[in-house]
């Protein structure tokens, strides 16, 4: 267990209050504060200004990978010990068409998940202030900052209408 | 009744009562549920002991009886695929398209589209001659320096099979973790430990949801025309043969639509007794059974039609083989499971048409048992009669099974009551996060925006 | 190399020994997936005739039937692993039936006596010593003093010179019995012609035969000899084929290779011929002068009158006197044991003046030939009184199982247990032996020195082609050590062994100029010494004055039982003494394509009104017994005949035959009135028991549903050249004309396949394997069956298996019917032997997800079991369904010792879980080219021949490489009567089928 992280860390019931205690630390120029839903919200993506995750191009490389290794497979392979079943060329495309397709979904689909992965852990989470609350029915922001600015922060949230104001240090 | 249904989609209940209802579903289970998960691994182990007695003295204790070479092992793998189906439909197709009674059947079912393939993935292994061989069918490198034949439906359909259970198993364990950690959170002691390791440290902040989302989107986006593929190819294994009654250019459509029909019926099977099981009502309410119902009334309409097609093509074709074929699997020896074939899938599901049965539990369940035996005997029919009377007159012969071909038939139950129960007891069987997107957050201030 | 089995029979010492006598090898593992191989011994001195892996051969005569064909023993490492005949021997030239081929399976039963037994003080038989043995057998038959007797099945030869001598010598007398004797042929012989022997049948040069119920393709006489005599007297060769008719109460095989059959009222036949004889004498067509005496005696016999007694209209039997009478030579034959009726001396006698009023004889009726025969029923009978009265102390059976092959009602046990001292012979603990106080298990001929004399000019040798499998000992040396032991009156026979006493017997025929070893060796090289049969014309007898037709009688009264009972011969198991042999048990029976166990046959249309479905088990009751078996409802019956078949019902001879299926016997007369057994002579009722049994049969659809599997044209399509395709109106071959904006599609659909076709047959300088098979010539008498069960170890399934339809026939022989659906539209049967057709687009190949089925360079269907996981997608995809699965370890199960040293080396024994199926002999194919290459040659065409081809006694199947223009399959695939099965499939098998061709029949 990394040593938690000294800041803020403000618990919202109200999505409205939430977003605006997010413009507002925006507004004053901090980025490195993290928010907590316990489920998707698009709300709360517009008020941080999110852009839509790269994760879109593990999943087109992985697909592409998987359309050439299945081409690839099947035609070496059947070069590689020739034998004549039915009267059908020795490599013949068509059938092979299905093989390039399954593993391209395999292929694309489990570089999709490794891509969530490692993107997530770009950005560790481990030291940040939680609360079980927020994987329930509140909405969480965390401020990492030092003490002397945590006053202004914890007002901050206050005023956006939080719950609830903690300071972690 | 409409309105009441159409509230239901948008839950009445806070995300706090969703949480605590779901996670409710967790833990330690009662008698009912022991007894039952007791009786699965019987059944299972029914079918363990005759997979070793196939091993030991050979396929030859089934029923089979040439030409009939394939038969009940064949038929329950196409049935258990065909299972898996509506899972995936529902949980990725339907996803897509945004609809919005799926959120909170698609748990259950991408579990038993998971727990289904798992169960047909034994039929290949099961139901060839040296099952001790069964990798052989892998492209690996073997000292017999040979590769498979990549020519052969067989082969496409251990890629098929791999692939899609590989991707719905991602699937479900990806849609899985953010409501394993908001179960985690309620839990205290060893349970919470578990779930913490299971919840892959998921805390639900923005930039988790950013790639979560994203990712989850794209994988629903691969597993739709995966779950399309999959039956074409189980479809081809026959289509591609020249054995009249299998050889048909409407066998990859026709079981597609079969496959999700089967499934959706399934599905009712098993959610209207999990419902009060897990005392979910509230939540699983009419409007989803009747939208479940409608999805059964379409693909069954779709197996209609393609049911009248295969007659009217053999009868048009003008060939004699395909004539002789459908002629006697309507009037041969083998009319009776030809006609609880149609009756069960192409009638039954006409009944879907009256709202009341739609919304009727006990009308529903009692269908969805229909539908199961339906499309059970649909392959049967397909497989067997096919087989029994092709080309060769003199070479015709029909099969009756044996101990043995129940023996795995009722195994592969139990191996598949077995996972979903288990399941059902340590998963949240809906889907929390994606109900909680679904409903408002409380505001201070009226409007919004 | 050895295992457990024969390693206990031989220490090494004896068996170098034994190299040099028969030039044996060592024993070779039994097949290649066996587990009991033991240890492994090195040759210690290299016999220089035995190459391990290189077959010996050796010239032998066939001792299954009275025939006597020639055999070539193949031997592997000093095992004989399968039986095929002698090109050189007159009676079969180089073909052999199932029975024949079958008698490996005697030398290798599991139900064979394993040495010399005595009956002890409690009644149990004791293993004791052959010493001991002998001094037994030579006290008895000592203290006899002509109360001796010997009933023996031996055929003429040295042996059963030596044993008349002996037996005659001791003062008793030998009884020589054959279970089908042709009696009534000798004495109808002897009252027309004057001579009761058997006269020879020349089919080949018949160009119109008539059968008066003479199966002469299954029991009769000889039937490899007639088969192919009737291929080429009834083959289609340039616009030209015989005619062959068939008169009798149950279409047997041979009636159903008839262009015509005629269901007569059972027993009514002599009026037939003699009306027939009638007419041609009456129309003077070429009649022997010295015929026309017998105007008076045949004057009485009109086809109107014959008309009357057999049912048939008079037409019929004026059209065919007429065409009997105008094809020059005919023959007509009769005397087959299935219609041997109390009136068959009078039917023999009748066939004869028909014969002789045609001009047949010295045509193709020949006497001086002189078949081999026994003393007949009437002999035996007597024996058995004289025993009953006990004149007769001590009986020897030797080749003879009569306690079998009598009916219950000749008493026969009974009388013969009162003999005090009964000895046997048999190789098997047969019902006989069971009997017997002495068993001296005799070896089987293809472990002793013998010879044969089946008919004049004729004589097959036997020889020693392996170390024997039991501790047995032949017969000739034991009567030779026993005279050594006696002395006294058997002093002047005397001999160190048999083969000596053999050798010096044949001293005798060495011709003037040539050293007797150079001769001898000669003679067993060939077989034995063949010349031709001395012709002895004949004249008409008095006694041919009383030809005449008597109503024969029927023992039970018509109102009691209302069905005719006729026991026929099994084509397969003969009298019974095939029973213990799977292989004959698993084949079907040609005509009803049952296996395994008995049945009864009932018309159709009489299973109707009794409400008889296939399978109940119904109760047949004679006034001197009753059966119960299983119905088959079988439409070539006279509506007022039920029929079994003989051959089963054992009480012993083995596990195999013990307690299977019912003996016909049981419901016959065993009176012997008229000196012989008659087998169509009681009158039975039949009861439904309600019991069911589901009939083990081979059968599927019996009709082919206009599908073209077997064409045929008539002949005079034949002769204008129509293809069978043209001349097939229904079915696969009625295609429309397709729309001409899909011609183009087409076009290049079809060019593509043809592609595919050449890449499927390897374009380049491979040779391409095919086949032809001539339905024209085609018996359906399933000898290549055998051939094929032989050749590639085979394994048989069992009774419960067949039942499942999982009988591993790579090639089986498939039976249509057409026409005989309303009533008066006659019966026609077809035969297709379908094998693996080896396809140029094999749809068998692609789909197999681990290429154990794959297209070999020479156009073969290869399949490789180590390859085959057992999917079985091959078999699904096959149209003609040719593949066999090891559904249960089928390989381990059917060669139980020492049946497994029959085991062909050449080829796997299939593993369970494995699929397979005819590879047209690949190891015949690579052994020839092997052959070749050493040879340093080219493979000529007749180089390889299939197991198949080289047994069919029709020679219905060629073989060879169709990419040789010169090749005789490159021609006769061109035929024009040419055709492939299921050819619009596009799967251009290599198996070509000569369309059948049919004679009209008018009216």
């Amino acid at each position: 267990m990394a040593k938690p992280v000294a800041g803020v860390l403000g618990s919202f019931v109200h999505i409205d209050a939430a977003t605006e205690a997010i413009r507002a630390l925006r507004a004053e120029g901090r980025t490195g504060f993290t928010v907590y839903t316990a489920a998707a919200n698009h709300e709360v993506e517009e008020a941080l200004g999110i852009t839509s995750s790269p994760v879109r191009l593990f999943t087109l490389i992985g697909g592409l990978t998987g359309c050439a290794a299945g081409f690839g497979m099947t035609l070496w392979m059947s070069v590689d010990w020739p034998l004549l079943v039915g009267g059908k060329p020795i490599a013949s495309v068509p059938p092979y068409v299905v093989l390039a397709f399954e593993l391209t979904i395999l292929i694309g689909a489990l570089s999709t998940v490794a891509g969530t992965l490692i993107l997530s852990l770009l950005k560790p989470t481990t030291g940040l202030a939680y609360d079980p609350s927020f994987s329930d029915d509140r909405i969480g922001i965390f401020v990492p900052v030092g003490p002397e600015q945590a006053g202004s922060v914890e007002r901050l949230l206050k005023t956006a209408g939080a719950e609830e104001v903690r300071r972690e240090d | 009744m409409a309105t009441l249904a159409h509230e239901a989609h948008t839950p009445t209940q806070t995300h706090a009562e969703v949480t605590r209802d779901v996670v409710n579903t967790l833990g330690t289970a009662g008698r009912g549920y022991f007894m039952l998960l007791g009786l699965a691994v019987a059944m299972f182990l029914v079918g363990a002991a005759t997979f070793v007695a196939l091993l030991k003295y050979g396929l030859g204790l089934a029923g089979y009886t040439p030409p009939v070479m394939w038969s009940v092992y064949i038929t329950t793998f196409v049935f258990w695929i065909g299972i898996g189906h509506a899972g995936t439909l529902i949980s990725a197709i339907l996803f897509l398209f945004r609809s919005p009674w799926r959120t909170v059947v698609y748990r259950a079912t991408e579990a038993m589209t998971v727990f289904a393939v798992m169960t047909a993935a034994l039929f290949p292994i099961i139901h060839i001659g040296r099952q001790w061989f069964f990798y052989w069918l892998l492209p690996y490198p073997n000292a017999r320096y040979l590769w498979p034949n990549f020519k052969s439906p067989l082969i496409w359909d251990v890629f098929a099979i791999t692939t899609y259970f590989t991707v719905s198993s991602t699937f479900l364990v990806v849609g899985l973790v953010p409501d394993v950690a908001a179960a985690r959170d309620k839990m205290f002691g060893w349970r919470k430990k578990i779930y913490e390791i299971a919840s892959l440290g998921w805390k639900g902040t923005h930039e988790q949801w950013r790639h979560y989302t994203r990712a989850y989107l794209y994988l629903a986006a691969l597993a739709t025309p995966l779950v399309l593929s999959v039956h074409s190819v189980v479809s081809w294994d026959f289509a591609m043969s020249l054995v009249p009654g299998w050889h048909g250019t409407i066998f990859a459509p026709y079981f597609v639509a079969g496959a999700i029909y089967s499934g959706v019926g399934m599905v009712l099977t098993l959610l209207i007794p999990l419902r009060k099981a897990l005392k979910l009502e509230h939540m699983f309410t009419e409007y989803h059974f009747d939208n479940l119902a409608k999805l059964t009334l379409f693909t069954g309409s779709i197996l209609f039609y393609a049911y009248a097609m295969e007659y009217f093509v053999g009868w048009y074709s003008a060939n004699k083989f395909e004539q002789t074929t459908f002629w006697l699997r309507a009037f041969g020896p083998m009319w009776w499971a030809g006609w609880t074939m149609i009756i069960c899938n192409a009638f039954v599901s006409q009944l879907f048409w009256f709202k009341k049965i739609r919304t009727n539990l006990t009308a529903l369940f009692v269908i969805s048992i229909f539908i199961n035996i339906g499309m059970w005997f649909e392959r049967y029919v397909i497989i067997v009669s096919s087989l029994s009377n092709d080309f060769e007159p003199w070479a015709w012969g029909q099969m009756t099974p044996t101990w043995a071909d129940w023996g795995i038939l009722m195994g592969s139950f139990g191996w598949f009551g077995m996972w979903f129960l288990l399941f059902a007891r340590t998963f949240p069987v809906v889907a929390i996060q994606e109900i909680k997107e679904t409903i408002p957050w409380p505001r201070l201030r009226k409007g919004g925006h | 190399m050895t295992d457990e089995s024969a390693s206990e029979q031989i220490d090494r010492r004896k068996f170098l020994k034994v190299l040099g006598v028969t030039g044996g090898g060592a024993l070779a593992l039994s097949g290649c997936s066996t587990d009991q191989v033991t240890k492994l011994i090195p040759y210690l001195v290299q016999s220089e005739d035995q190459v391990p892996g290189i077959a010996t051969y050796y010239a032998s005569t066939c001792s299954e039937c009275p025939a006597g064909c020639g055999l070539h023993v193949k031997t592997r490492e000093a095992r004989a692993i399968k039986l095929e005949g002698n090109p050189e021997h007159p009676v079969n030239a180089g073909k052999l039936c199932a029975r024949g081929q079958a008698g490996l399976q005697g030398l290798y039963n599991p139900g064979r006596l394993k040495g010399p037994k005595a009956r002890a003080a409690d009644g149990s038989l004791q293993e004791i010593t052959w010493d001991e043995a002998i001094n037994r057998l030579a006290d008895k038959v000592g203290a006899a003093r002509g109360k001796l007797a010997v009933i023996t099945g031996a055929g003429p030869g040295t042996f059963s010179d030596l044993l008349s001598a002996w037996t005659t010598a001791l003062g008793g007398h030998v009884v020589r019995y054959q279970a089908f004797d042709h009696e009534p042929m000798r004495a109808a012989n002897r009252q027309v012609f004057g001579t009761d022997e058997l006269p020879a049948y020349d089919f080949a040069k018949a160009r119109y035969i008539v059968s008066f119920g003479a199966d002469f393709l299954e029991t009769w006489m000889a039937p490899v000899e007639h088969q192919r005599g009737f291929a080429e007297s009834h083959g289609y060769r340039d616009g030209q084929m015989g005619k062959h008719v068939a008169f009798g109460p149950r279409m047997s095989l041979t009636g159903m290779n008839a262009d015509e059959w005629h269901a007569i009222r059972p027993g009514s036949d002599a009026v037939l011929a003699l009306a027939m004889a009638n007419l041609i004498l009456s129309e003077r067509t070429g009649a022997p002068a010295d015929a026309n005496g017998l105007r008076g005696v045949l004057a009485p016999h009109t086809p109107e009158a014959a008309a009357q007694e057999t049912g048939l209209s008079a037409e019929v039997i004026k059209r065919i006197a007429r065409e009997f009478a105008s094809a020059k030579p005919s023959l007509a034959v009769a005397g087959g044991v299935g219609n041997q009726h109390r009136g068959a001396t009078e039917l023999c006698a009748a066939v004869n003046i028909l014969n002789y009023v045609a001009g047949n004889v010295g045509q193709t009726v020949n006497f001086g030939a002189a078949l081999a025969a026994g003393d007949g029923y009437g002999a035996l009978n007597d024996l058995a009184k004289r025993v009953d009265a006990g004149e007769i102390t001590v009986v020897l059976v030797h080749e003879a199982n009569p306690i079998y092959s009598l009916p219950k009602s000749s008493k026969f046990a009974a009388k013969f247990a009162k003999a005090a001292f009964k000895v046997s012979t048999s190789l098997f603990l047969d019902e006989t032996a069971r009997e017997c106080d002495l068993l001296l298990p005799g070896h089987h001929a293809l472990e002793r020195w013998d010879d044969a004399r089946p008919r004049q000019g004729v004589t097959g040798l036997m020889q020693p082609v392996m170390q024997p499998v039991f501790k047995t000992m032949a017969t000739g040396d034991v009567l030779l050590k026993v005279a050594q032991r006696l002395g006294g009156p058997l002093a002047s026979i005397s001999a160190p062994s048999f083969e000596a006493y053999l050798k010096n017997a044949w001293q005798s025929q060495v011709p003037r100029g040539s050293d007797f070893d150079s001769f001898w060796r000669a003679a067993l090289q060939r077989g034995g010494v063949y010349g031709s049969a001395p012709v002895s014309s004949v004249r008409l007898a008095p006694g041919a004055q009383q030809v005449g037709y008597h109503k024969p009688a029927f023992d039970g009264t018509e109102a009691s039982s209302g069905f005719i009972f006729s026991a026929y011969p099994s084509s397969m198991l003969h009298d019974g003494r095939g029973a213990n042999r799977p292989w004959l048990l698993e084949m079907s029976d040609p005509v009803t394509k049952i296996t395994w166990h008995s049945w009864v046959e009932i018309h159709p249309d009489v299973a109707r009104d009794l409400d008889v479905q296939e399978g109940e088990i119904l109760r047949l009751t004679s006034p001197f017994g009753s059966i119960e078996a299983p119905a088959y409802l079988y439409p070539g019956l006279h509506p007022g005949l039920v029929a079994v078949p003989l051959g089963l019902g054992h009480t012993e001879f083995g596990e195999y035959a013990k307690g299977r299926g019912v003996n016909a016997l049981d419901l016959l007369n065993g009176d012997g009135a008229g000196g012989f057994l008659p087998y169509l002579s009681t009158r039975v009722s039949v009861a439904k028991t309600g019991k069911y049994q589901r009939v083990a049969k081979t059968e599927g659809n019996v009709r082919q549903l206009g599908r073209g599997i077997a064409d045929a044209l008539t002949l005079e399509q034949a002769r204008s050249g129509v293809a069978p395709a043209l001349a097939e109106k229904a079915g696969a071959h009625e295609t429309e004309e397709n729309p001409p904006r899909e011609v183009p599609a087409l076009k290049g659909w079809r060019a593509e396949q043809q592609e595919a076709y050449r890449m499927g047959a390897y374009a380049q300088d491979f040779p391409k394997w095919a086949m032809v098979v001539d339905l024209a010539r085609c018996t359906g008498c399933s000898a290549c069956v055998t051939a094929c069960y032989a050749e590639n170890n085979i394994p048989t399934v069992g009774q419960e298996q067949i039942l499942r339809g999982r009988e591993m026939t790579w090639m089986r022989i498939e039976r249509y019917y057409e026409g005989g659906e309303s009533p008066g539209e006659p019966l026609e049967t077809r035969f297709v032997p379908v094998m693996c057709q080896h396809c140029g687009n094999a749809p068998c190949e692609p789909v197999c997800p681990v290429y154990a089925a794959y297209h070999t360079a020479d156009g073969l269907n290869g399949q490789v079991y180590n390859r085959c996981v057992g999917t079985r997608y091959c078999s699904n995809n096959c149209p003609y369904k040719v593949r066999y699965f090891n559904w249960l370890a089928y390989g381990q199960q059917a060669f139980q010792e020492p049946l497994n040293l029959q085991l062909n080396p050449d080829v796997t024994v299939r593993a369970k879980g494995v699929m397979e199926k005819c590879t047209f002999c690949i190891q015949r194919i690579r052994g020839a080219q092997n052959q070749a290459r050493m040879e340093d040659r080219t493979l000529a065409d007749g180089d390889v021949v299939t197991a198949c081809a080289q047994a069919c006694p029709s020679s219905a199947i060629s073989f060879g490489n169709i990419k040789d223009p010169a090749s005789r399959v490159a021609t006769l695939a061109t035929d024009q009567r040419g055709y492939h099965i299921l050819e619009d499939l596009n799967v251009h098998p290599s198996v070509t089928y000569l369309a059948k061709v049919l004679h009209q029949v008018e009216g």
